[in-house]
Protein backbone atom coordinates (compact mmCIF):
# COMPACT_ATOMS: atom_id res chain seq x y z
CA UNK A 1 0.00 0.00 0.00
CA UNK A 2 1.39 2.97 -1.13
CA UNK A 3 1.12 6.47 2.05
CA UNK A 4 1.76 9.87 0.68
CA UNK A 5 2.49 12.53 3.23
CA UNK A 6 2.36 16.54 3.15
CA UNK A 7 3.57 19.40 4.87
CA UNK A 8 4.70 19.02 8.59
CA UNK A 9 4.02 15.50 7.78
CA UNK A 10 6.26 14.79 4.51
CA UNK A 11 9.15 17.03 6.85
CA UNK A 12 9.14 14.23 9.65
CA UNK A 13 8.27 10.56 8.02
CA UNK A 14 9.13 11.43 4.18
CA UNK A 15 6.94 12.36 0.68
CA UNK A 16 6.12 8.35 0.31
CA UNK A 17 6.35 5.34 2.45
CA UNK A 18 5.24 1.76 1.47
CA UNK A 19 3.62 -0.51 4.03
CA UNK A 20 1.82 -3.79 4.33
CA UNK A 21 -1.21 -3.62 5.62
CA UNK A 22 -3.60 -6.66 6.45
CA UNK A 23 -6.41 -6.94 4.33
CA UNK A 24 -9.46 -4.96 6.14
CA UNK A 25 -7.73 -2.78 7.92
CA UNK A 26 -9.44 0.77 8.30
CA UNK A 27 -7.95 4.13 7.74
CA UNK A 28 -7.68 4.67 11.76
CA UNK A 29 -5.18 1.07 11.96
CA UNK A 30 -3.01 2.43 9.55
CA UNK A 31 -2.88 5.51 11.50
CA UNK A 32 -2.17 4.25 14.67
CA UNK A 33 0.31 1.71 13.30
CA UNK A 34 2.26 4.92 11.71
CA UNK A 35 1.95 7.18 15.38
CA UNK A 36 3.70 4.18 16.70
CA UNK A 37 6.43 3.88 13.59
CA UNK A 38 7.19 7.32 13.86
CA UNK A 39 6.61 9.33 17.08
CA UNK A 40 7.79 12.38 15.82
CA UNK A 41 4.76 13.07 13.86
CA UNK A 42 2.35 10.82 16.46
CA UNK A 43 1.02 14.45 17.35
CA UNK A 44 0.16 15.65 13.86
CA UNK A 45 -1.10 12.27 12.78
CA UNK A 46 -3.31 12.14 16.06
CA UNK A 47 -4.60 16.13 15.58
CA UNK A 48 -8.56 15.88 14.63
CA UNK A 49 -8.16 18.40 12.20
CA UNK A 50 -5.91 16.11 10.21
CA UNK A 51 -7.38 14.23 7.36
CA UNK A 52 -7.17 11.30 5.21
CA UNK A 53 -8.07 10.73 1.35
CA UNK A 54 -7.66 7.62 -0.85
CA UNK A 55 -6.72 8.39 -4.10
CA UNK A 56 -8.57 12.11 -4.16
CA UNK A 57 -10.99 11.73 -2.10
CA UNK A 58 -10.87 12.61 1.73
CA UNK A 59 -12.54 9.48 3.58
CA UNK A 60 -13.50 9.09 7.27
CA UNK A 61 -11.17 7.18 9.78
CA UNK A 62 -13.55 4.05 9.55
CA UNK A 63 -12.51 3.68 6.09
CA UNK A 64 -11.67 -0.13 5.10
CA UNK A 65 -8.68 0.57 2.86
CA UNK A 66 -8.05 -2.08 0.00
CA UNK A 67 -4.23 -3.48 -1.22
CA UNK A 68 -4.33 -1.07 -4.09
CA UNK A 69 -4.74 2.28 -2.38
CA UNK A 70 -2.98 5.39 -2.10
CA UNK A 71 -3.46 6.91 1.10
CA UNK A 72 -2.71 10.21 1.94
CA UNK A 73 -2.07 12.14 5.29
CA UNK A 74 -3.10 15.50 5.62
CA UNK A 75 -2.27 17.75 8.13
CA UNK A 76 -4.33 20.72 9.25
CA UNK A 77 -4.63 22.75 6.21
CA UNK A 78 -3.68 26.72 6.31
CA UNK A 79 -4.73 28.76 3.26
CA UNK A 80 -5.04 32.59 2.70
CA UNK B 1 -23.56 34.12 -11.76
CA UNK B 2 -19.78 33.69 -12.70
CA UNK B 3 -17.69 32.31 -10.10
CA UNK B 4 -13.99 31.20 -10.61
CA UNK B 5 -11.52 29.48 -8.36
CA UNK B 6 -8.26 29.39 -9.88
CA UNK B 7 -4.71 28.45 -8.49
CA UNK B 8 -1.91 30.62 -9.77
CA UNK B 9 1.75 28.60 -9.48
CA UNK B 10 3.74 32.11 -10.82
CA UNK B 11 2.62 35.54 -9.92
CA UNK B 12 -0.65 37.01 -8.27
CA UNK B 13 -1.53 40.58 -9.76
CA UNK B 14 -4.22 41.91 -7.93
CA UNK B 15 -4.89 44.47 -9.71
CA UNK B 16 -5.38 42.53 -12.77
CA UNK B 17 -7.45 40.51 -10.38
CA UNK B 18 -9.40 43.27 -9.44
CA UNK B 19 -10.11 44.37 -13.31
CA UNK B 20 -11.40 40.82 -13.77
CA UNK B 21 -13.84 41.23 -11.19
CA UNK B 22 -14.98 45.02 -11.49
CA UNK B 23 -15.56 43.33 -15.53
CA UNK B 24 -17.80 40.86 -14.94
CA UNK B 25 -19.52 43.14 -12.36
CA UNK B 26 -21.22 45.13 -15.04
CA UNK B 27 -23.85 47.08 -13.88
CA UNK B 28 -23.82 45.66 -10.45
CA UNK B 29 -23.38 48.45 -7.20
CA UNK B 30 -21.16 46.86 -5.36
CA UNK B 31 -17.73 44.85 -5.87
CA UNK B 32 -15.86 44.05 -2.22
CA UNK B 33 -12.29 42.12 -2.47
CA UNK B 34 -9.55 41.13 0.05
CA UNK B 35 -5.75 40.57 -1.01
CA UNK B 36 -3.99 38.89 1.50
CA UNK B 37 0.10 39.40 1.69
CA UNK B 38 2.80 37.36 2.24
CA UNK B 39 3.95 39.11 6.19
CA UNK B 40 8.15 39.70 6.44
CA UNK B 41 7.46 38.59 10.12
CA UNK B 42 6.69 35.72 11.64
CA UNK B 43 4.36 36.32 14.57
CA UNK B 44 6.98 35.87 17.11
CA UNK B 45 8.75 38.91 15.55
CA UNK B 46 11.66 36.87 13.44
CA UNK B 47 12.35 38.36 9.79
CA UNK B 48 10.33 36.13 6.89
CA UNK B 49 12.05 35.93 3.27
CA UNK B 50 9.78 33.69 2.09
CA UNK B 51 6.33 31.20 2.05
CA UNK B 52 5.98 28.13 0.89
CA UNK B 53 2.64 26.98 0.01
CA UNK B 54 2.55 23.01 -0.26
CA UNK B 55 -0.35 22.04 -2.31
CA UNK B 56 -2.15 18.56 -2.89
CA UNK B 57 -2.52 17.96 -7.06
CA UNK B 58 -6.34 17.71 -7.11
CA UNK B 59 -7.73 18.96 -3.90
CA UNK B 60 -6.43 22.03 -3.56
CA UNK B 61 -8.15 23.31 -6.93
CA UNK B 62 -11.48 21.44 -5.76
CA UNK B 63 -11.07 22.89 -2.34
CA UNK B 64 -10.87 26.16 -3.64
CA UNK B 65 -14.02 26.08 -5.95
CA UNK B 66 -16.25 24.74 -3.26
CA UNK B 67 -15.72 27.47 -0.99
CA UNK B 68 -16.41 29.91 -4.13
CA UNK B 69 -19.67 27.81 -4.85
CA UNK B 70 -20.94 27.90 -1.75
CA UNK B 71 -20.33 31.54 -1.25
CA UNK B 72 -22.19 31.97 -4.44
CA UNK B 73 -25.18 30.21 -3.04
CA UNK B 74 -25.30 31.53 0.20
CA UNK B 75 -24.97 35.00 -0.38
CA UNK B 76 -27.01 37.35 -3.27
CA UNK B 77 -24.09 37.95 -5.56
CA UNK B 78 -23.52 37.70 -8.97
CA UNK B 79 -20.00 37.15 -9.55
CA UNK B 80 -17.54 35.55 -6.79
CA UNK B 81 -13.52 35.64 -7.99
CA UNK B 82 -10.80 33.62 -5.77
CA UNK B 83 -7.19 33.24 -7.17
CA UNK B 84 -5.00 31.53 -4.48
CA UNK B 85 -1.06 31.19 -5.42
CA UNK B 86 0.61 28.02 -4.17
CA UNK B 87 4.82 27.43 -4.50
CA UNK B 88 7.27 29.59 -3.38
CA UNK B 89 6.38 33.64 -1.90
CA UNK B 90 8.54 36.05 -1.11
CA UNK B 91 7.63 38.39 1.68
CA UNK B 92 5.40 41.23 0.60
CA UNK B 93 4.18 39.01 -1.97
CA UNK B 94 0.07 38.62 -2.71
CA UNK B 95 -0.92 35.16 -1.80
CA UNK B 96 -4.74 35.28 -2.37
CA UNK B 97 -7.36 37.44 -4.01
CA UNK B 98 -10.97 37.10 -2.79
CA UNK B 99 -13.66 39.08 -4.66
CA UNK B 100 -17.18 39.46 -4.64
CA UNK B 101 -19.62 41.60 -6.74
CA UNK B 102 -23.53 42.44 -6.15
CA UNK B 103 -26.17 44.47 -6.44
CA UNK B 104 -25.88 45.59 -2.87
CA UNK B 105 -22.68 46.42 -0.86
CA UNK B 106 -23.70 44.09 2.22
CA UNK B 107 -23.68 40.32 0.23
CA UNK B 108 -20.69 41.91 -1.06
CA UNK B 109 -18.72 42.70 2.43
CA UNK B 110 -20.32 39.32 4.07
CA UNK B 111 -19.64 37.39 0.58
CA UNK B 112 -15.87 38.40 0.72
CA UNK B 113 -15.53 38.07 4.35
CA UNK B 114 -16.76 34.25 4.46
CA UNK B 115 -14.81 33.39 1.48
CA UNK B 116 -11.70 34.31 3.45
CA UNK B 117 -12.76 32.67 6.88
CA UNK B 118 -13.40 29.61 5.24
CA UNK B 119 -10.22 29.59 2.78
CA UNK B 120 -7.94 30.49 6.06
CA UNK B 121 -9.38 27.49 7.50
CA UNK B 122 -10.54 24.59 4.92
CA UNK B 123 -8.00 25.67 1.52
CA UNK B 124 -6.08 23.06 1.24
CA UNK B 125 -2.31 24.23 1.40
CA UNK B 126 0.52 23.60 4.00
CA UNK B 127 2.26 26.50 4.66
CA UNK B 128 6.06 26.99 5.71
CA UNK B 129 7.99 30.16 5.99
CA UNK B 130 11.58 30.66 6.07
CA UNK B 131 13.88 33.51 7.35
CA UNK B 132 17.37 33.41 9.02
CA UNK B 133 15.84 32.32 12.30
CA UNK B 134 14.54 29.00 10.29
CA UNK B 135 11.94 27.44 8.79
CA UNK B 136 8.48 26.54 10.59
CA UNK B 137 4.84 25.60 9.54
CA UNK B 138 1.91 28.30 10.17
CA UNK B 139 -1.67 26.74 10.83
CA UNK B 140 -4.75 28.53 11.75
CA UNK B 141 -5.19 29.91 14.82
CA UNK B 142 -7.88 29.55 17.84
CA UNK B 143 -9.00 32.40 16.68
CA UNK B 144 -9.21 31.86 12.64
CA UNK B 145 -11.28 28.44 13.39
CA UNK B 146 -13.68 30.66 15.48
CA UNK B 147 -14.25 32.62 12.83
CA UNK B 148 -14.75 30.03 10.27
CA UNK B 149 -17.34 28.54 12.70
CA UNK B 150 -19.44 31.91 12.64
CA UNK B 151 -21.01 30.88 9.32
CA UNK B 152 -22.41 27.86 10.70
Amino acid sequence: MKILFYGRLAESIGRELELQMAAGCSVAELRRKLELDFPEAGATLANRRSRACVGDALVHDDYVLRSGDTVGFLPPVSGG
Amino acid sequence: MSVVAHLEEQRLDPQRELGELLALAGGDGAVVSFVGIARPESSGGQPVDELLLEHHPVLTLKSLQEIAVEAAERFDVSGIRVVHRCGRVWASEAIVFAGAASKHRRAAFEAADYLMDRLKTEAVFWKQETGVAGSGWIEPSDADYADRDRWG
